[in-house]
């Protein structure tokens, strides 16, 4: 596990249109941190950077000791060797893989031997609650398992960062709440740093060590839930946190 | 009032669509001396060692066309929808152009450039290097059409993808080549499949290319059988194309079930909700080569035989390559001197607007029964009508010269060999097309729409005339010159159902290239004139509905 830091990032798409600009953050290693923000602010971008899926114009950005992305001087470190995890909104489990081979997939690219792999998948099941259910196929899961199917698939792998990108949204209100206290929980025994993205603010005070609040593709303010609830730096996120 | 008008449909659809398939299957039966059962055409026909030797090429050379198809067509389709290949829109419309355009195009191009002996290429070469009339030369020209059907099916079910499938093994650490192996290609195996099997039901039921290429090799595929037996004149001769027809609209059956089968069981749930803007692969270093290939192949898919046509078309004398040798003269020659092309060029020409215009009003009428009641039984007319769309166009015809040839139901005179006949096979045949093209257009307009002009207290008609004919001018217009510009140089069933004196474009380019290997050019002209109608027909398609029909 390691820290994040982003460097003056921006991400261009044409002449005068930035998705996200002059975004300079430090997330430190085993951190929880969410951002938080009105649709289209910049949120998804920004994350994707992280993991390379995107790429910034302007910027640099480390993951750990390295550097990641310095287009400034041509360097683009390429998704499938950064060593990130993620979640995706429509979790990505693979339909035509079992739990089992979904979670095991890392592993058997990175060459890990069988029993090891083996030990390794029953363990990440185990910790996300899904053990028994490793010869299911993603078709017969609730949503919810198909989300904890994705979230030890991010896992298995140890990576330096776990991405999660409005994981809880297509799930029910009772659910969302258990998953919230269990991924903060696994988080926590993990000592995972976590980057998660939402524009739901109860999501983000319950869960997070620190917010970091989006507006157009800048940060308006950086701090601990309470530190924003009780000094926000003006109206936009007083309104966006209340 | 509504249930007669469904009534009604129903009978059209079913005289049209149903019945000449039973004539045809009644008259192969009953074909003993006066009208008694006899399986003698059967029998016949599956004991002929010819017959035999057909259905064997047949299925080998569609096997191999399907299989080239897909090794050409699914690298294509990943390039262009998951890379960052440049002006990847472009080159789609440009690899696609080849759906629009009749293979027996290809032939007749590939003829002029590899003939074994007058061929431009080997000429260029110094010897026979390349042989067309071989099996190989079969399968490539086929091929260099139809992997089109590849390209587009595996194209449209990459774009519908959720691209966080890849996304996500991409993170696993998995490089490109090992993401397509182990999560794309599964992914989209049941429409590589689907598209396969389309490949190898529109190559058996081909005719001008095997005719063209096939034949004189003396690889005879099913189809040039049936056209041999039926050029026989004699009944016996009808009653076995008869009976080999029936075997080959068994096997398309067969084909097309085992199609829908794999399309519904093994379809994942591979589109997501929300649109996700995929990251593509950066090819980098091999940019480049990945260009210089695909250009490469556009080359000889393309551009080359269209040169060779061209290149004849211009030729003064054929064979020759010097600049006075350049004329216009044999365009003249065709449209306007030669009595056989020019009035070729206007049959079709006629055709193609009666049968698109009666194929699209049927259509329009039909489908907004289907889509806007809610009639029982309302989803039998899209069954029916798409009966003859999915059946080889051989048997169609067939079917329609056993069912019409005395006249509509003993009225009038012989169809046989008349502008009305071919009229009536183009239309049944492309029928459930105008349907399925109109159908969509129906669903895209809100019932609101049509229950505020009720209100209003304008009648079923009027409504019809002042609400949906405006909202429905893009689909009609597509669906229009999308049947219009197949028709003008259909071949496959034209051929089948003409005779001497009734030329259209199809037959004629057949005929010249057949029967008179050095016809001046006349054949080159056409297909060229045809090449350039597909072109224009795409891009007016294209225009007038802002991209959403048209290659
Ligand atoms: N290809 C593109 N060209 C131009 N602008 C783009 C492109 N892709 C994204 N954008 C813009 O970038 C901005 C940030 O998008 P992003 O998806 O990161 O927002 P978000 O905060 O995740 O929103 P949401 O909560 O709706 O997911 C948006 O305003 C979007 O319109
Ligand atoms: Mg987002």
């Amino acid at each position: 596990m390691s820290q994040v830091k982003f460097e003056g990032i921006k991400k261009q798409y044409a002449a005068d249109v930035f998705a996200v600009s002059d975004f300079t953050l430090t997330i430190e290693d085993g951190e929880f941190v969410s951002f938080l923000g009105p649709s289209g602010c910049g949120k998804t971008t920004t994350l994707r950077m992280i993991a390379g899926l995107e790429k910034n114009t302007h910027g640099k950005i480390y993951l750990g000791d390295d550097l990641v992305s310095d287009p400034e001087n041509k360097f683009f470190l390429p998704p499938e060797k950064r060593h990130v995890g993620m979640v995706f909104q429509s979790y990505a489990v693979w339909p035509h893989m079992n739990v089992y081979d979904n979670v095991a997939y890392p592993l058997k690219i990175q060459k890990v031997p069988k029993d090891e792999i083996e030990k390794r998948v029953l363990e990440m099941l185990k910790v996300v609650e899904l053990n028994g259910l490793e010869k299911r196929m993603p078709n017969q899961l609730s949503g919810g398992q198909q989300q904890r199917v994705a979230l030890a698939r991010g896992l298995v792998m140890q990576p330096k960062v776990l991405l999660l990108d409005e994981p809880l949204s297509n799930l029910d209100a009772k659910l969302r709440e258990k998953m919230r206290t269990d991924i903060r929980a696994i988080q926590q025994s993990l000592k995972l740093t976590v980057v998660y993205v939402t524009h739901d603010q109860i999501e983000a005070n319950t869960m997070s060590d620190r917010i970091v609040i989006m507006k157009s593709g800048k940060i308006l303010q950086v701090g601990s839930p309470k530190e924003i609830k009780s000094n926000p730096v003006n109206d936009f996120v007083r309104e966006f946190i209340q | 009032m509504k249930k007669t008008v469904l009534g009604l449909s129903i009978f059209i659809l079913l005289v049209l669509c149903v019945y000449p398939f039973l004539e045809l299957f009644l008259k192969v039966i009953y074909s003993g001396p006066g009208g008694t059962l006899s399986f003698d055409a059967f029998n016949s026909v599956l004991t002929s060692d010819t017959i035999l030797t057909a259905v064997k090429n047949t299925l080998l050379v569609s096997t191999a066309v399907s299989l080239l198809s897909c090794l050409v067509g699914i690298p294509l389709a990943w390039l262009l929808s998951r890379t960052d290949f440049p002006w990847n829109r472009r080159f789609r419309s440009w690899l696609c152009l080849p759906y629009a355009i009749p293979p027996y195009i290809g032939a007749i191009a590939w003829i002029f450039l590899a003939n074994p002996t007058t061929g431009l290429l080997n000429r260029i070469l110094g010897h026979s290097f390349l042989n067309v009339y071989t099996f190989s030369g079969l399968v490539w020209i086929e091929s260099s059409f139809l992997y089109t059907f590849i390209l587009l099916t595996v194209h449209a079910s990459l774009e519908r993808m959720d691209s966080s499938f890849e996304e996500a093994a991409r993170l696993s650490g998995a490089g490109p080549l090992k993401i397509f192996k182990d999560i794309t290609l599964p992914l989209i195996r049941p429409s590589i499949l689907g598209g396969g099997l389309l490949v190898f039901l529109a190559t058996a039921a081909s005719f001008g290319v095997p005719a063209l290429i096939g034949s004189p090799a003396r690889i005879y595929l099913i189809t040039t059988q049936i056209y041999t037996f039926q050029k026989m004149g004699s009944m016996s001769g009808i009653y076995r194309a008869g009976a080999l027809s029936m075997l080959l609209l068994f096997s398309a059956a067969v084909t097309l079930l085992i199609q829908q089968r794999i399309l519904r069981k093994s379809q994942f749930q591979t589109v997501s909700g929300k649109s996700s803007r995929p990251s593509l692969i950066e090819l980098g270093k091999w940019k480049t080569p990945s260009v210089i290939l695909v250009c490469a192949f556009l080359f000889l898919v393309f551009i080359l035989p269209l040169s060779g046509v061209f290149i004849s078309a211009l030729s003064k004398v054929q064979g020759e390559f010097s600049f006075d040798n350049w004329t216009f003269s044999n365009f003249y020659r065709v449209l306007f001197e030669t009595q056989e092309t020019g009035r070729a060029f206007w049959n079709s020409f006629s055709l193609g607007v009666i049968a698109a215009t009666l194929a699209c009003l049927l259509g329009a009428f039909l489908s907004y029964i289907q889509v806007k009641t809610k009639l029982k039984g309302r989803n039998l007319l899209d069954l029916l009508a798409s009966l003859p769309y999915s059946t080889p166009g051989t048997v169609v015809a067939l079917a329609l010269i056993l069912a019409f040839s005395n006249g509509f139901f003993g009225v009038g005179p012989s169809l046989y060999n008349t502008l009305g006949m071919l009229a009536l096979a183009y239309i049944v045949k492309y029928l459930s097309f105008a349907m399925k093209t109109t159908a969509d257009g129906y669903r895209q307009i809100d019932d609101v729409l049509d229950e505020a002009s009720r209100v209003s207290g304008a009648g079923w008609g009027r409504t019809m005339l002042y609400i949906w004919l405006p909202l429905m001018k893009a689909p009609l217009v597509a669906a229009w010159f999308l049947i219009f510009m197949p028709v003008v140089s259909e071949l496959t069933m034209t051929i089948l159902l003409t005779g001497p004196g009734l030329e259209t474009v199809g037959t004629v380019i057949f005929q010249l290239q057949e029967y008179a290997d050095a016809s001046g050019g006349s054949a080159s002209v056409l297909a060229i004139l045809v090449v350039m109608l597909v072109v224009l027909v795409n891009w007016i398609v294209k225009k007038s509905s802002d991209g959403r029909y048209g290659l």
